[in-house]
């Protein structure tokens, strides 16, 4: 099963964003947006999840469906998105933020069936535990966890991820991309998520996307694609290349050279992240 | 990481841990303890007045109505006239009126993701003010908020106002934000085309809009508590049918809500529209009563939490009762005079609400 984006265009009123783009991703693949601010990775994402509705081009899931002309449910029951944060203005408790995710699935009262999912979303990201808790009371991190397991109860085929980790600290950012990974893989979904760090991207994508001013101007494996040329054209920044345990590593040579291309300071050696077990003693304690 | 669920079409409980069910026990025994003190609430209302009634009396009136039996006695028909044709129809006014504001709350507050809005962020209330000042002026609609100019009035420039809002959210895409802020500028809009009536009324007039502004349910009339009932009973059935898609505008946002399959510039107009008919038909009856549309959605959120399927009602239980409350103190406090309930509802709901927040702080943050 592929998702396969033909020639698409997306633009806010006169302005255009994505200029013909050109992408396919298929099922158990984790693709890695990147590009500088403005590039157009998240409208990308946003035109596939159907929330971005003026475009030209195709989207097509598994050959014969076009996402573009599916009905909003229809839509929301195959792909699934993840936002930059959870944002919330009241508390839900974690559960029924889980149950959101079975919105496309339900009218006004939920199944079991709807409930045996957000169980099993949230067993999936270590939440069972936390389930009475409002939202409200979560760090960055759970509540990244809140929105895959939302993501995950919708049961998609297709997974977006808009910059998950922009406003985690880096034990979270190591973690959330980790879960990314494993639910691409075992959920075995197709999955893309828009990401700043190359080095986190080298690290957890099996392909990675450079945009530049919307158009895809590179594509393929991090170790295949990434290059001094490549990464000054796209980030203006000059970057020497090393491998890092099988990962190929981006080090700027300029001293705003980490900021100008979202790296963490230390990336050859991360912080270890919390393992779900540990986070629930903690959080429960 | 816990263990995974090869087969996400299928999934399984997780095994011995609780199971989430769609029981919501206390929430349901909380509207039905609400709805049970709005009946005992509303039959002490009735009860209080000069003239005086037991719940005899309230009781035999009933009868009387529904049997079509006339009372021989005088003294009998003149409390049963007082009953049915005065304090019924302002106890029911002030339920569904109540019910109508605190319903209206929290549709705003949640399609505009905002716990500070209320029925009248919108620029209803001053616009429904202006509407209701030129009637004054017009027709001198001194008599109160009975009189038909003024009712209509207040009515066709709160439904101008709503549709310039809705039409510029339809035509122009406008988010939340932009939503809030165009109301802040038709308030002020309208606010200052009221002071300028105001500034040139006579002693009279200014008196009778002040009054109106202060909001009461003294003139209540059956046409009215029918008007809203039936207003009520229609846009009930299709708030429940949307609580799940409001759920996810106001809790994931927009963005997450259109990616979870709902129609989200579909529902946020439609609810919206809904709302502000609740809240410009039942001003245009009672005049401005501030306070209840704003407080009645978040004490409501401390007893059955903030998901929409239960709040919706569960608010409309709470509005409803600080009406009736506020009205019958407002009879009681000077009888046989009467404090407007605009003014008992902000006086005796303030404080409680500020008792909620500084205790229950945690939950309401």
């Amino acid at each position: 099963m592929t998702l396969k984006i033909s020639s698409l265009e997306v633009g806010y009123g006169k302005r255009q964003v994505v200029k013909g783009a050109n992408l396919t991703v298929e099922k158990g693949e984790l693709i890695g947006l990147l590009g500088s601010n403005g590039s157009g990775k998240s409208t990308l994402i946003k035109t596939i999840a159907g929330i971005n509705s003026q475009t030209k081009g195709t989207i097509t899931w598994n050959g014969d469906t076009d996402l573009t002309r599916l009905a909003r449910k229809d839509l929301a029951r195959i792909v699934a998105y993840v936002p930059q944060s959870i944002g919330l203005s009241f508390g839900l408790d974690i559960r029924e933020a889980v149950l959101l995710g079975r919105t496309p699935y339900f009218g006004t009262r939920p199944r079991d069936e709807d409930w045996a999912h957000v169980d099993a979303a949230m067993e999936r990201m270590g939440l069972d535990e936390l389930g009475d808790r409002a939202v409200t009371e979560l760090s960055g991190g759970q509540g990244q966890r809140v929105l895959i397991a939302r993501a995950l109860a919708q049961d998609p085929q297709i997974l977006l991820l808009d910059e998950p980790t922009s406003a985690l600290d880096i034990r979270y950012q190591w973690q959330t991309l980790e879960v990314a990974r494993d639910v691409t893989r075992k959920n075995n979904v197709a999955a893309v998520i828009a990401i700043h760090d190359l080095n986190q991207a080298a690290r957890f994508t099996d392909r990675v996307v450079f945009l530049q001013d919307g158009v895809v101007i590179a594509e393929g494996r991090p170790a295949e694609v990434y290059s001094p040329e490549l990464i000054k054209r796209v980030y203006g920044v000059d970057v020497e290349l090393s491998t890092h345990k099988g990962f190929v590593q981006v080090h700027p040579l300029s001293e705003h050279g980490h900021a100008q291309l979202g790296l963490q300071p230390a990336t050859s050696e991360p912080v270890r992240a919390p393992r779900l077990a540990e986070q629930r003693e903690y959080a429960t304690a | 990481m816990s263990s995974v669920h090869s087969d996400p079409l299928h999934p399984v409980a997780p095994s011995g841990r609780r199971r989430s069910t769609d029981l919501y026990t206390s929430q349901k025994l909380a509207i039905a303890l609400g709805f049970a003190a709005v009946v005992i609430t509303a039959l002490i209302g009735i009860r209080i007045g000069t003239s005086g009634a037991t719940l005899l009396d309230v009781l035999q009136t009933f009868w009387s109505k529904i049997s079509g039996t006339v009372p021989t006695d005088r003294a009998t028909l003149l409390k049963h006239n007082v009953i049915w044709e005065l304090r019924l129809p302002r106890v029911l006014l002030a339920i569904l009126g109540g019910a109508a504001l605190a319903v209206a709350g929290v549709l705003f507050q949640g399609l505009l993701r905002n716990p500070l809005v209320s029925p009248y962020t919108l620029g209803i209330a001053p616009a429904a003010a202006f509407g209701a000042s030129l009637a004054i002026v017009l027709f001198g609609a001194t008599a109160g908020s009975a009189a038909i100019s003024l009712v209509i009035g207040a009515l066709l420039f709160s439904f101008l106002n709503t549709a310039l809002v809705l039409s510029l959210a339809s035509t122009r895409n406008l988010h939340a934000t932009t939503l809030i802020l165009v109301g802040i500028a038709l308030s002020q809009l309208f606010g200052a085309l009221t002071a300028c009536i105001q500034y040139f009324a006579e002693d009279e007039v200014l008196a009778a809009i002040v009054r109106w502004t202060w909001g009461s349910v003294n003139n209540s009339a059956w046409y009215q508590v029918l008007a809203l009932f039936v207003l009520l009973a229609l846009a009930f059935p299709y708030i429940r049918f949307r609580s799940s898609a409001l759920n996810a505008i106001a809790f994931a946002g927009d963005d997450s809500a259109k990616s979870l399959g709902v129609a989200v510039s579909q529902v946020r107009l439609q609810t919206i529209a809904i709302a502000a008919t609740l809240t410009a038909v039942t001003i245009a009856f009672t005049g401005i009563i501030g306070f209840v549309g704003l407080v009645a959605p978040h004490i409501a959120r401390l007893v059955v939490g903030a998901n929409h399927r239960f709040l919706i009602a569960f608010s409309a239980i709470i509005g409803a009762l600080l009406l009736v409350i506020a009205d019958a103190v407002g009879r009681l406090v000077i009888n046989p005079g009467v404090i407007p309930v605009g003014i008992i509802d902000a006086l005796v709901g303030a404080p409680i609400f500020l008792y909620l927040i500084l205790t229950r702080q945690k939950a309401i943050e």
